[in-house]
C-alpha cells in the first residue's frame, strides 16, 4: 500500500478517500502514476479516433491509381514561404530513367501548392451520415490526389498516408470481436473447468489440448479456402478470425482455470456456498471479479497479438488480401528487395504496428499492474 | 564515380525534361508511342549457335575434358572417339561466338523439388528433334534426321549409329522399342494414351525398321507430329523432361536398365517386394521414382549433364555425361561446363537477394521484372550484366472469361455477349498497367501472339480490341442493355438485382503480379461503370474453380499461346488438364462430344473445327488455318489481352561477365525450351 | 501418482488420434488434390500436364479413393511406421522430414538459449531496480523486438547483413558446405551463421518472457522472507539469486513442455524468408502442393508434441508445486 501514501492528496483526507473508494477508483488512481500506461492509452485513443474518422485524416482516396505517379518518394512540407508560417509543397514531374528503370521526380520549384489544415476536400459522411467535406490536410488550388504525397505513394500511385488511415481503421477494429469471443468463451470454460473439477475439468482439458495441438496456418489454409467464395475478403477474415477464437480461448481458459482452482480454498468461497448461493453467482459474481483485472490485462495484451498475426498471415497470402486495405496488406508490398533498396518508404505501416503493438503492451501491463492487489 | 553519377543524373533529367514535355500527350488516353522504347538498351539481337548439319565438314578429330581425360588415362573409361558416335552420325555444333574452354560450375538457384523443369531446360537436347536459336526452324537433336511420308501418315526418324547412354550401353531403336511395347502400352503403367499419339482420336503405333531407325505410322495423314517431336511434349519432350515427373513420356526409355524394375521380366512378386522393400507402396511407383533422371542417379541418360545430387535434397548438382553425342566444330565433346550446381531458395525473395549478390553464373529463372532497378544498381558490384528477352506471348496477365461459366444467368449471359466482353476489353487503360506493373517495359494489347510469329495474323490484330476506348465501351454496354446506373455510377442489372456485380479471380506470388494488375482494372472499368470485384484465392483453389467452371474471369498467363497447336490451352478451351475459359467446352472438345458441354457459339465450334483439323493438314494450310484462328480469337474475345510480349517470366536474365558464347538475346517460348534453345552446351568460362 | 500418469498417457494416446483425424481432415478442407496442385504448379512456370498423366498420376496415388479409404490406409502405414510417400519429394515423408528435423531443433535451441539468456538476467535486473531508466529502456527495446513484424526484422536483417557485411545471404550453411559431409568446420561454418537466425527468431519471444520474470520476481522480492535474508545480513547477490529467484523461475519450468513443438517446427515465417532448411516452410510448401502424407504427417507430429509437452508441463508442474498435487486431482 505504500504507493497509495504517495498520491496528490496526502494526509487523512486521502485515508478516508482510499477507505471509500470503489475498486475501480482504485485502479484508476493506481494506474494514472504509470507513465508509460497512460502514454500508451493515449496512443491508443489517438489510433481508435484515427480509425473511427479515417476520412477526415486521409486526403484521397485510397483506391485511386495513376500509374505516372508510382512510386513517389515522401514529400517535404516547406514550412516558411516569405518570412510567414505558410505550409506549401512543391508540384512533382516524374518519368522513368531508362538507363536505371527507376522512377524519378524533380520537384517543380516554380509552383507552390499552399497546404491548409482543417481545409476542404472529397465529400464524406462522418459517423456513416452527417456530410462534410473537412479534411485534417487539404491543398489550395490543386487536386490533392495530383500534388499531395507526404508518405509517398506505392506501385499503382495510390497515396500512402491515406491508405495508412483507412489501413489503421481496418487493423484496429477487425480483431476486436475475435478477442471477445474468445474472452467470454476462455471465462466461462475455463471457470467451470476450475470450479467443477474432476470429470468435467478432464474433459475439457482435452478439448484445450487437441485444440492448442492444430498448428493455426494449416487450418487457416484449409479454412480460407472451404469458406464461401463469393463472400468477401473483409467478410472471409471476419469468419476466420472466428472461428481461430473458437481455438484461441485456450490460453485464457487455462489461466482462469489455475485461477479457480486456488480460488476455491478461499474463505469467501466456501462462506457462498454455505449461504446456499447457486453455482453460477458464486462463480460470476463472486470469483470473477477478483481476477477480472488479470483477465481484462490478458485481454488487452491480446489484441496486439492478432495485429501481429494479421501482418504475420498477409506475409503468407492468408490474411486480409488486397483490395481489402489493412497494415499487413501495406506491408505485403513492401515484403521485398525493390522495397528496401528502391523505395524503403512503403515499410512505414510497420512502424503504425509497432507503435500501436507496444501501445496496448504498455496499457495492458498498467492496467495489470494497478488492478493486481498482491502488488 | 561521382561525376559519373552526376552525369548520368544529367542525362537523366534531360531525358526527363524531354519526357516531361511529350508526358501530356502520353499520359492521355489512346497509345501514342513514346520515342524510344525502354528497355531497349538491356534487349540485343536474337543471336545463337548453328547447328553444322552437313557430314562432309564435321571434325575428324575429337578432344575431351580434362577431367575425363584423367579417367581416361586411369582406365576407368573408354577414349573420346570410342565413347562418342561415329564421325558423320555426330552433332555438330558451331558456338556462338568462339570455341570454349572445358571446366567450371555452372551455380544456379531452384526452389525445390516441384522445381525440375529448371534443370529440365538446361538439359532438353535429349528431344528427338528441337527448335533453332529463332524458335522457328525444326532441327535434329537426338535424332539425326527425320522424314515424312508423301502421304502424311508415317514419321520416320534416323537415330545416331554409335550413340550410347551415360553408362556407355549403346542406344538403339531397342530404347524406343522398349518404351513403346513395355511401358506405353503397359496400362498399369500409362492407362491413357498420349493425344499427341493420336490423330482424330485413332492411336498411332512405333514399328523399328532397323537397329537406328524408328518408325511412328499413323491411319490418317498426320503431318504435324514432326513439331510434336520438336515441341515439348509428352512424345517429343525428351526421355529426362517427361520421364518420371511427368509420367513416362518421351518416347524412349534406356531398357537396359529399367527391365529389373518391371514384372514382365521378373514376376509379379518380386516386382512388388523388390519396391515395398525400398519403401514404395507399388513397383509402379519405384518404377516412377527410378524413371526421374532428377530423381535417380543413376539411370542412364542421353542429355548433356547427369544428375550427381538429387533434386529432392538442398543440392541439386549436375556433372557431364562422359557419353554425350555432340562436338563443337574444332572437335571438341560437348558441354564445356564440367558441372552445374543449383542451390535451394526457400523462397524466390532470397534467390533473387542472391543473384543481386552474384552468387549466380546464369540465372533467368525465378528473377522478378520488378527488381530490375535493383539488378542493374548492382550489376557493377556482382560482375554481372542484365539482359531482358521478351516473350511471344500476346499479354502475360490475360483476363481468361469463363465461357462456360452458370453460376449466375445474369452474369452467364453477359459472358457470352461478344459485345460485352469488348466492352470490357475497351474499358482497360494498357498503358498504365506497363507502366506500373511491366516498368513500360512491355507491350500492351491484345492477346495475338507477336507481330513476327509464323502464325501471327499481323500487327493490327494486336491493337485490335487492345486499345483503350471508353466512349465506345459505354456505347457497347449501354447498347447490351446494361444503360440503367445507381448512385455511385456503377450500371444496374436487368433482372432487377441491383447494382451489375462481377468477379475477377486472381492468385498471388506468382512472376507475373495478377491481383495488382486486378486492382487497377477495377479502378479503371468505374469509368464505364462496371464494379469489379477482385477477388485473390490460393492458387490450387483458383484451379479447381476452373475445373468445376466457377469462375466468372481468372486473371492468368496466356504464355506458349504464340505456338497455338503445341500450346492451345491458353487461349483455346481445348484441354481438358487445364482449361481457364471453359473447362466444359474443353471436356467436350478433348472427348469429341462424349462429355462436357456443346459451346452454343457458332464461332467457337468453328475455331475447334479448324483447330483439330490442323493436325492432319499440310504446313501451309496449318499457317493458314492458325492466322485465321487467331482472328477469331482475338474478335470474338474470349480472353482479353492486357500487356505482353515482355520479360516478365524468364526474361530477365543475370549473366555473369566471365562467361562466354552466351546470347545478347535469347527466344522466350515455351516450345523452345528456353534457355536450350541457346544451346548451352556451347556456354563457357573465360 | 502412477494412477495418474497412467491414466494420463492413456488420455494422451487418445488425443494424439483424435489430432490425427481433425489435421487429415484440415489438409482437406481446401477443394481439389496433389495433381489439381500439381497441373497449376506447372501451369505456373510455363509447363504443361496434360489430362491422360493427370489422370494417371491420380489414380496412381490413390487420390481417385474416397477421404475415409486414404485416412484407413494412411494410419495403417503409420501403425507400421511407414509414414508413406511424400508425393513432390519422391522420398519418403521419415526421410524428407528427418533430414530437416535436426538443423531445425538446432536453430530452435539456438533461439531458446538467445531468448532466455537475454531475457532472464534483465528480467531479473528489471526486478531489482524497478522504475529506474535501465528498467524503462530494457522494457522498451524487449518489446519493439516483441512489435516488429519477425519476417519483416529477417528480410532487413538478411538484407543488411548481405549488404554492408558481405553475409551469405539467408540459409544456414555457406555454398560450399552445404553438400559437404559433416566435419569440425561444417559445424563452425553453422555456428557461424546461427546467430542471425536465433536472433530474428528470439527477439520476441524476449519481451514476453523479461516481462514474466520480472513480475514474478517483484512478487517474491516483496515477501517477508526476503527481508529477514537482508536483516539476516546475507550479501545482496545470495538474497536475490538464492531463493527468489529460484521460486520465480518455477512458472517457467513448467512452460518448458509448451516449447517442445515449438522446437521441432520451428517459426515457418522467418525460416521462409531466411531461407533456413527447417521443417516450417516444408509444412507450409507441402500444404500449397496438398502434399496429404507429408502435410498429415508433419502435423500430427506438432500435434503429438504438443500432448507430450503438456503431460510434460503438468508433471514438473505437480512436482514443483505439491499444492497442485494434493488440490486439485
Amino acid at each position: 500500500m505504500a504507493e497509495l501514501a504517495a498520491l496528490p492528496m496526502a494526509g487523512a483526507v486521502a485515508e478516508d478517500r482510499i477507505a471509500v473508494a470503489t475498486q475501480w477508483q482504485l485502479i484508476w488512481w493506481r494506474f494514472r502514476k504509470h507513465k508509460l500506461a497512460v502514454f500508451g492509452t493515449i496512443v491508443l485513443i489517438a489510433f481508435y479516433l484515427v480509425a473511427l474518422f479515417a476520412d477526415f485524416f486521409a486526403y484521397v482516396d485510397p483506391t485511386e491509381s495513376e500509374a505516372q505517379r508510382s512510386l513517389i518518394a515522401p514529400q517535404p512540407i516547406h514550412w516558411i514561404d516569405e518570412g510567414s508560417f505558410k505550409p506549401y509543397v512543391y508540384a512533382l514531374k516524374g518519368a522513368r530513367d531508362p538507363l536505371t528503370f527507376k522512377r524519378v521526380y524533380v520537384p517543380d520549384t516554380s509552383k507552390k501548392i499552399p497546404i491548409i489544415f482543417f481545409g476542404r476536400g472529397e465529400p464524406w459522411q462522418v459517423l456513416g451520415f452527417i456530410p462534410s467535406d473537412r479534411h485534417l490536410i487539404a491543398v489550395e488550388g490543386a487536386k490533392p490526389s495530383e500534388s499531395l504525397f507526404l508518405l509517398g505513394t506505392d506501385t499503382h500511385g495510390r497515396d500512402l498516408w491515406s491508405r495508412l488511415m483507412y489501413a489503421t481503421r481496418t487493423s484496429m477494429t477487425i480483431g476486436l470481436v475475435s478477442v471477445a469471443l474468445s474472452l467470454v468463451l476462455g471465462v466461462v470454460l475455463g471457470g467451470i473447468s476450475g470450479y467443477f473439477g474432476g470429470a468435467v475439468d478432464t474433459i475439457i482439458q482435452r478439448i484445450i489440448e487437441i485444440l492448442r495441438s492444430i498448428p493455426t496456418i494449416p487450418l487457416w489454409m484449409g479454412l480460407a479456402a472451404a469458406l464461401p467464395a463469393d463472400w468477401s475478403v473483409v467478410q472471409v477474415y471476419f469468419a476466420i478470425t472466428i472461428i481461430i477464437s473458437l481455438i484461441g480461448w485456450t490460453e485464457l481458459a487455462r489461466v482462469v482455470r489455475g485461477r479457480f482452482i486456488s480460488l476455491k480454498q478461499e474463505d469467501f468461497v466456501m462462506a457462498a456456498e454455505l449461504l446456499g448461493c447457486s453455482k453460477s453467482r458464486i462463480i460470476f459474481r463472486h470469483m470473477v471479479p477478483s481476477f477480472i483485472s488479470h483477465i481484462i490485462a490478458a485481454t488487452t495484451l491480446a489484441v496486439p497479438a492478432i495485429i501481429i498475426s494479421e501482418t504475420a498471415l498477409s506475409f503468407l497470402g492468408l490474411g486480409l488480401r488486397p483490395p481489402a486495405i489493412s497494415w499487413g496488406v501495406l506491408l505485403q508490398d513492401a515484403q521485398n528487395i525493390q522495397a528496401l533498396v528502391i523505395s524503403p518508404w512503403l515499410l512505414l505501416p510497420s512502424f503504425a504496428v509497432i507503435i500501436a503493438v507496444l501501445a496496448f503492451n504498455f496499457m495492458g501491463d498498467g492496467i495489470r499492474d494497478a488492478a493486481d492487489p498482491y502488488l | 564515380m561521382k561525376s559519373m553519377r552526376s552525369a548520368r543524373v544529367q542525362v537523366g533529367l534531360a531525358l526527363i525534361a524531354a519526357l516531361a514535355m511529350g508526358s501530356e500527350a502520353a499520359v492521355a488516353q489512346t497509345a501514342t508511342p513514346a520515342p524510344a522504347k525502354i528497355g531497349s538498351s538491356l534487349i540485343g539481337k536474337l543471336e545463337g549457335p548453328e547447328i553444322i548439319l552437313d557430314a562432309k565438314v564435321f571434325p575428324k578429330t575429337f578432344k575431351d575434358a580434362p577431367i575425363l581425360a584423367e579417367q581416361v588415362k586411369a582406365g576407368k573409361l573408354p577414349a573420346v572417339d570410342k565413347r562418342l558416335p561415329e564421325p558423320s552420325q555426330l552433332f555438330v555444333v558451331k558456338p556462338l561466338r568462339e570455341i570454349g574452354k572445358y571446366g567450371g560450375n555452372w551455380r544456379r538457384a531452384f526452389t525445390g523439388p516441384a522445381d525440375h523443369e529448371n534443370g529440365n531446360r538446361i538439359n532438353s537436347l535429349d528431344k528427338i528433334l528441337t527448335f533453332d536459336y529463332t524458335g522457328t526452324k525444326i532441327i535434329p537433336s537426338l535424332a539425326r534426321d527425320w522424314k515424312v511420308s508423301d502421304d502424311g501418315k508415317t514419321t520416320t526418324i534416323f537415330l545416331r549409329k554409335g550413340a550410347k547412354w551415360s553408362d556407355g550401353t549403346p542406344f538403339t531403336a531397342n530404347d524406343f522399342m522398349f518404351w513403346y511395347q513395355d511401358i506405353y502400352l503397359n496400362k498399369n503403367i500409362n492407362p491413357t494414351p498420349f493425344f499427341e499419339f493420336q490423330i482424330n482420336g485413332k492411336d498411332g503405333v512405333m514399328k523399328k525398321i532397323d537397329d537406328y531407325t524408328v518408325a511412328f505410322e499413323f491411319p490418317e495423314p498426320y503431318p504435324f507430329f514432326v513439331s510434336q517431336l520438336a515441341g515439348s511434349t509428352a512424345i517429343g519432350g525428351g526421355f529426362a523432361t517427361r520421364g518420371g515427373f511427368q509420367n513416362f513420356g518421351g518416347a524412349y526409355a534406356p531398357a537396359h536398365y529399367l527391365k529389373q524394375f518391371l514384372p514382365k521380366y521378373s514376376s509379379e512378386e518380386a516386382a512388388t517386394k523388390k519396391a515395398k522393400d525400398l519403401g514404395f507402396d507399388s513397383w509402379v511407383s519405384l518404377l516412377k521414382n527410378r524413371y526421374s533422371w532428377a530423381l535417380n542417379n543413376e539411370l542412364p541418360v542421353m542429355t548433356p549433364w547427369k544428375t550427381v545430387s538429387a533434386i529432392n535434397t538442398p543440392t541439386w548438382s549436375m556433372e557431364r555425361n562422359p557419353y554425350f553425342w555432340a562436338v563443337d566444330t574444332a572437335g571438341n565433346q560437348l558441354p564445356y561446363i564440367d558441372r552445374i550446381t543449383m542451390t535451394l531458395a526457400e523462397n524466390t525473395e532470397v534467390a533473387n537477394l542472391r543473384a543481386i549478390a552474384g552468387e549466380y553464373d546464369i540465372q533467368e529463372r525465378h528473377m522478378g521484372l520488378a527488381k530490375l532497378p535493383v539488378f542493374l544498381e548492382n550489376a557493377k558490384k556482382g560482375n554481372y550484366t542484365v539482359h531482358l528477352d521478351p516473350a511471344l506471348n500476346g499479354s502475360d496477365a490475360t483476363i481468361h472469361i469463363g465461357n462456360s461459366y452458370e453460376g449466375d444467368p445474369e452474369i452467364a449471359k453477359l459472358l457470352r455477349n461478344k459485345d460485352f466482353r469488348h466492352a470490357l476489353a475497351l474499358g482497360i487503360d494498357r498503358d498504365q498497367l506497363n507502366e506500373a506493373f511491366w516498368l513500360g517495359v512491355g507491350t500492351p494489347g491484345s492477346v495475338a501472339p507477336a507481330p513476327d510469329t509464323i502464325y501471327s495474323p499481323g500487327p493490327e490484330w494486336n491493337k485490335k480490341w487492345g486499345v483503350l476506348d471508353l466512349k465506345q465501351a459505354n456505347e457497347l454496354l449501354d447498347k447490351v442493355g446494361l444503360a440503367k446506373k445507381d448512385a455511385d455510377g456503377y450500371r444496374l442489372r436487368t433482372d432487377g438485382k441491383g447494382r451489375l456485380r462481377l468477379e475477377l479471380v486472381t492468385v498471388g506470388g506468382q512472376f507475373v503480379p495478377y491481383t495488382p494488375v486486378g486492382e487497377m482494372i477495377k479502378q479503371q472499368w468505374k469509368k464505364i461503370g462496371i464494379d469489379l470485384d477482385v477477388k485473390e484465392l490460393e492458387r490450387n483453389l483458383a484451379f479447381t474453380r476452373d475445373n468445376g467452371n466457377e469462375n466468372q474471369m481468372i486473371a492468368w498467363a496466356n504464355d506458349g499461346s504464340e505456338m497455338i497447336y503445341l500450346f492451345p490451352r491458353h487461349a483455346l478451351p481445348v484441354d481438358a488438364a487445364e482449361s481457364h475459359m471453359g473447362m466444359a467446352y474443353a471436356k467436350w472438345y478433348a472427348s469429341r462430344g462424349a462429355a462436357g458441354k456443346k459451346p452454343e457459339d457458332p464461332e467457337m465450334l468453328r475455331a475447334f473445327d479448324l483447330f483439330r483439323s490442323a493436325m492432319g493438314a499440310s504446313e501451309e494450310d496449318r499457317v493458314k488455318n492458325a492466322k485465321e484462328l487467331w482472328r477469331i480469337i482475338v474478335e470474338q474475345t474470349w480472353s482479353i489481352g492486357t500487356v505482353g510480349q515482355s520479360p516478365a517470366v524468364m526474361g530477365v536474365r543475370i549473366v555473369k561477365n566471365n562467361m562466354g558464347n552466351v546470347p545478347e538475346r535469347q527466344v522466350n517460348a515455351q516450345h523452345a525450351r528456353t534457355p536450350h534453345s541457346s544451346m548451352p552446351i556451347t556456354f563457357y568460362f573465360k | 501418482m502412477v494412477a495418474y500418469i497412467v491414466r494420463r498417457l492413456m488420455l494422451a494416446v487418445l488425443t494424439v488420434w483424435a489430432i490425427s483425424v481433425l489435421s487429415f481432415m484440415i489438409i482437406h478442407l481446401p477443394p481439389g488434390d496433389y495433381v489439381t496442385s500439381y497441373i497449376a504448379s506447372m501451369s505456373a512456370s510455363g509447363s504443361a500436364v496434360s489430362e491422360g498423366e493427370a489422370a494417371a498420376l491420380r489414380e496412381q496415388l490413390g487420390l481417385d479413393k474416397p477421404i475415409t479409404v486414404q485416412y484407413v490406409k494412411w494410419m495403417g502405414l503409420i501403425l507400421q511406421g511407414n509414414f508413406g510417400m511424400a508425393m513432390e519429394w519422391g522420398r519418403p515423408v521419415s526421410d524428407v522430414i528427418g533430414d530437416r528435423l535436426t538443423l531445425t531443433m538446432v536453430i530452435s535451441v539456438a533461439a531458446i538459449i538467445f531468448t532466455w539468456g537475454i531475457a532472464l538476467p534483465i528480467g531479473i535486473y528489471s526486478a531489482v531496480y524497478p522504475y529506474s531508466f535501465l528498467d524503462y529502456a530494457f522494457t522498451l527495446i524487449g518489446f519493439i523486438g516483441l512489435a516488429i513484424p519477425g519476417f519483416l526484422l529477417a528480410l532487413v536483417v538478411m538484407y543488411v547483413g548481405f549488404a554492408y557485411f558481405g553475409a551469405n545471404v539467408g540459409g544456414l550453411f555457406s555454398p560450399d558446405f552445404i553438400e559437404a559431409p559433416w566435419s569440425l568446420e561444417k559445424v563452425w561454418d553453422l555456428t557461424k551463421h546461427l546467430p542471425i537466425p536465433a536472433i530474428v527468431l528470439g527477439v520476441a519471444g524476449t519481451a514476453q518472457l523479461i516481462r514474466i520474470m520480472r513480475s514474478n520476481l517483484l512478487d517474491e522480492l516483496r515477501k517477508p522472507y526476503v527481508m529477514t535474508a537482508r536483516a539476516r545480513g546475507l550479501s545482496e547477490y545470495r538474497v536475490i539469486m538464492r531463493y527468489p529467484v529460484r521460486v520465480a523461475l518455477n512458472p517457467f519450468v513448467s512452460t518448458i513442455g509448451y516449447l517442445l513443438p515449438y522446437v521441432v517446427s520451428g517459426s515457418i515465417i522467418v525460416s521462409l524468408v531466411l531461407s533456413l532448411p527447417t521443417v516450417g516452410p516444408l509444412l507450409l510448401k507441402a500444404l500449397i502442393a496438398q502434399d496429404m502424407f507429408l502435410a498429415g504427417t508433419i502435423i500430427l507430429l506438432l500435434g503429438v508434441m504438443t500432448v507430450i509437452g503438456t503431460l510434460l508441463s503438468d508433471l514438473l508442474l505437480m512436482w514443483v508445486d505439491p499444492r497442485i498435487r494434493f488440490g486439485a486431482e
